[in-house]
């Protein structure tokens, strides 16, 4: 079924579908699917991917019978289980949490730093039926959890959040994708940092080999701010990470990294791309991906430095270990730099395990299996041990346990 | 940024190009436009075979069909191809002069305004010169002695109808006319170019060196070279250019095709500085270069090296296919650009082969409002066992009106191979120029001894006799930066 068709028939279901603003901008994005085609080989979002899954796909979601929980049931600390992407609203005086509305909609959609043609985040905006916001009032220091779960097979969710740190705020952010059905989340995360607040963000993605995440996100982040994401993406099934950040006010942060492990016929995409928009900011941006079987990834990363940014220091790293044949990574670091005075590299490497390194251990007493495993440990030690959340490091090292006992 | 760096700035970007004249020499063309006629022209001019002549044909129907490659990260309006003359030939050549003493002696002043003496290099430099004077050779030296050892080396016209089963082989083997809209273009246009064949086992004792050289209003240049090394065969090639200065833009667009059989190895140098178009960034040659080397037989080697500091536009990615195993690959660039310059250039190594090695050193140095783009593919197929590739690009910005842009493309399908990539970008360190201050050299100085520091690497892997222009060409544009 198009696009347009499958739209029209689930119009009703799909939020804002009253608002004209909103329908004068999807029936843009319709005609972007009808004219741009899909041109895997020239489009960043489409690379490596089944189109049929993704394009052609049955639209179906249910409003579940379950109500999502929040709980505070210690002091700053939440835990929210949001289900099939709707959270039931909330309010404090520390956290306020509501459905989103059509100026949040509208906020994103103006947004030019992510590309006209992410089809991903074009059907996102289209099909858009479920999301919250979440609002982290001034000088607060808080802690939450959100675990998504989806309640059935052949769910279609389209969803968009927002988080808003208001001035001075504090957020550490745990959220888990952990789903066994055979669904479909389209996820968009719009964030926004404020002076001076700070965020961060850790994804766990834990799925069935059926079920595909497909996440996107894209932070602002105002003077003195510092937003800092980790991925860690352990899925069976197909993960698309495409992050977004952009520096707009002086001496803010930005820091992107992730870590997947793939077997199987698995695939993941992931990009990020930091764009610096104002003086004396930092960003940098580390993905490291152990690839096994007929796995396939790619990553894409780009640091963009405006005329304006100088004094502007962006690193990027990326790094792809392949432990099969029939393996393949894919990277391009890109830089874009238009002011003198910066500081900005990339380094990107792709190889097997070092044989020396293995012929030491070897030479040790060592399994060849065992002698793998501890190089592939020791290939990611850093990520891990920054987690500084003792109970996440230890869900962490069982899923790399986990991922290991399949390497041979 | 401090007052001085500004005037050096300033006095950089009003540097204007010191090799702009025109000799006024007839020149006999045909019409302007591009169809089957023009085509049939160039044949026939050229005294072409029945056989070259298809193979035109089919080129130019292909193109009809093709649109321009818009991946670059270059605007520049449309091209007219309509509004270019497609032959130029400098009149009474029709008969080749037997030695320099026939060569118009107004072709032997254009020379020396460009510091190239030929009765001076044949003595001196012992390098045998092929010149292109527009798109005819005029003069060729050395021949005998290249004759002696069987070794080839002509214009490529000579060579389709004196070798036309070498030329059969391998025109086109490396890029196919419909490879992409240029080089389908310059496969149905050529009007010529260099032809160079190393026997088996035959280590050319000399480096062959052409000048190109644009002259005629409105005409595009479309070269077509080839070279072949046969087993185990050595040769070195020289190509430097300058053109004078025309307000009208330039089309450009060579196709050089590299052929490395087992055990060969061929180095081939760039030195391109053509008229980059004036501070306002009017005029200016276009160039839309393919180039392309083909490690077909094992243990071979390809290497190209260029300094591209001309041009106002300058699209050029010259790639190795490493095919053989254990046969490498290297490209070794630096590409400045001051002013309204746009370059876009890079490589494109492909790792075919097991046991192949490729190393990519790229030095970016953007000034003025230009904007410089490093491109560059790395890929290793499935059965590239054992592969491996080292890259590294630089840029330096000098203002804070030009930009400087890495896009690289790595792509691994075999788990043996290693790829390692690192790049960085950043303007001239203060304290380095603040060394050389306090060491009483002066401002341009520093700068120019640090930015030939930066290009080094590169400038190394050049043969003397052009590491000396090169340097002086890097010099020559920051002069004026620098003072």
């Amino acid at each position: 079924m198009n696009i347009q068709d499958n739209y029209l028939k689930n119009k009703k279901n799909i939020f804002f579908s009253e608002n004209k603003d909103i329908q004068t901008h999807r029936e843009k994005l319709i005609n972007i699917f009808e004219n741009d085609g899909f041109d895997k080989k020239n489009n960043e979002s489409l690379k490596n991917i089944n189109q049929k899954n993704f394009i052609d796909f049955k639209y179906r979601y249910l409003i579940s019978e379950e109500t999502s929980v929040i709980n505070n049931n210690q002091e700053n600390n939440y835990s929210i289980v949001s289900v099939n992407g709707q959270c039931s609203s909330f309010k404090d005086d520390k956290i306020e949490i509501t459905k989103i509305l059509d100026e949040d909609y509208n906020d994103f959609s103006k947004n030019d730093t992510i590309e006209n043609n992410d089809h991903f985040v074009n059907l996102n905006s289209l099909f858009l039926n479920s999301g919250f916001k979440i609002v982290i009032k001034k000088n607060n220091n808080i802690k939450i959890k959100i675990s998504n779960i989806i309640t059935d097979d052949d769910l279609t969710i389209f969803q968009k959040n927002n988080y808003i740190c208001e001035e001075g705020s504090s957020l550490n952010l745990i959220e888990e994708y952990e789903n066994k059905n055979n669904s479909t989340s389209n996820i968009l995360n719009v964030i926004k940092l404020e002076k001076n607040s700070q965020l961060n963000h850790f994804l766990i993605q834990d799925n069935s080999p059926n079920h595909n995440l497909i996440i996107t996100s894209h932070s602002s982040c105002k003077k003195d701010s510092t937003y800092t994401q980790k991925v860690y993406n352990f899925s069976e099934g197909y993960v698309r990470n495409f992050h977004y950040s952009e520096l707009i006010g002086a001496n803010s942060e930005a820091d992107l990294q992730g870590i997947f492990f793939l077997k199987d016929n698995n695939t993941s995409n992931n990009k990020t791309f930091v764009k610096h928009l104002a003086e004396d900011c930092k960003s940098n941006q580390v993905y490291k991906g152990i690839l096994n079987d007929s796995s396939k990834a790619t990553y894409f990363s780009n640091t963009h430095v405006d005329q304006v940014a100088q004094k502007t220091e962006g690193y990027q790293l990326s790094k792809g270990i392949l432990l099969s044949d029939n393996a393949s990574y894919f990277s391009k670091p890109e830089l874009k730099i238009y002011a003198d005075d910066v500081k900005c590299s990339h380094g990107s490497t792709i190889g097997p395990i070092d044989e020396n390194a293995i012929f030491y251990l070897r030479s040790r007493g060592m399994s060849k299996i065992a002698a793998t495993k501890i190089l592939i440990s020791s290939f990611i030690n850093e990520e891990l041990s920054s987690i500084d959340n003792e109970q996440m490091s230890e869900i962490i090292q069982k899923k790399l346990v986990r991922y290991l006992s399949k390497v041979k | 940024m401090n007052s001085e760096t500004l005037n050096t700035l300033d006095s950089y970007s009003k540097n204007k190009y010191k090799y702009g004249f025109v000799t006024d020499i007839d020149n006999e063309k045909p019409k302007k436009g591009l169809n089957e006629d023009t085509i049939k022209f160039i044949s026939l001019k050229k005294k072409e075979p029945n056989w070259m002549l298809e193979w035109r044909l089919k080129a130019f129907s292909k193109w009809k069909k093709m649109k321009e490659p818009k991946w670059a990260n270059l605007n520049f309006p449309q091209i007219d191809y309509q509004d270019i003359y497609y032959y130029s030939a400098p009149k009474g050549f029709e008969k080749k002069p037997k030695d320099l003493s026939e060569v118009d002696p107004k072709l032997i002043e254009t020379y020396n305004k460009l510091g190239i003496p030929l009765e001076e290099q044949k003595v001196l430099a012992g390098v045998a010169v092929d010149v292109v004077f527009d798109s005819v050779s005029v003069a060729t030296t050395y021949k005998g002695e290249l004759e002696k050892l069987g070794i080839i080396f002509c214009s490529i016209g000579e060579a389709i109808q004196k070798h036309p089963d070498l030329i059969k082989k391998y025109l086109g083997s490396v890029i196919p006319a419909g490879d992409h809209s240029f080089s389908a273009l310059n496969s149905a246009v050529f009007t010529d170019g260099s032809f160079v064949y190393i026997p088996e086992g035959i280590k050319c004792p000399m480096e062959l060196s052409t000048y190109f050289r644009i002259n005629a209003e409105n005409t595009g240049q479309f070269e077509r070279t080839l070279i072949i090394a046969d087993k185990g065969s050595y040769v070195s090639y020289l190509e430097g250019c300058t053109a004078p200065k025309r307000d009208d833009n330039q089309l450009h667009a060579a196709n050089v095709e590299l052929i490395a059989l087992e055990d060969a190895e061929i180095k081939y140098s760039t030195v391109q500085n053509w008229y980059p178009g004036d501070e306002d960034g009017k005029g200016g040659i276009y160039n839309f270069v393919t180039k392309r080397g083909l490690c077909a037989g094992k243990n071979s080697k390809i290497s190209w090296t260029q300094v591209e500091t001309g041009s106002a536009i300058t699209w050029k990615y010259p790639s190795c296919i490493l095919k053989g195993d254990n046969s490498i690959g290297e490209f070794y660039s630096v590409a400045i650009t001051n002013n309204f310059q746009q370059a876009d250039t890079g490589t494109k190594m492909t790792h075919i082969g097991k046991n192949t090695k490729s190393k990519i050193i790229s030095k970016g140095i953007s000034l003025g409002k230009s904007q410089n783009t490093y491109r560059g593919e790395v890929s290793f197929l499935r059965k590239a066992d054992k592969a491996r590739n080292y890259t590294q690009c630089d840029s330096l910005l000098v203002g804070n009106k030009c930009g400087a842009h890495t896009v690289p493309y790595i792509d691994s399908k075999n788990n043996s191979a290693v790829i390692e990539h690192e790049a960085s970008t950043s303007k001239i360190n203060e304290d380095q120029l603040y060394y050389c201050r306090q060491r009483g050299l002066s401002h341009e100085e520093a700068v120019s001894l640090i930015v030939n520091g930066f290009c080094k690497q590169v400038l190394q892997e050049l043969p003397m006799e052009f590491a000396v222009e090169a340097q002086k060409l890097v010099s020559i544009s920051l002069e004026g930066s620098v003072g």
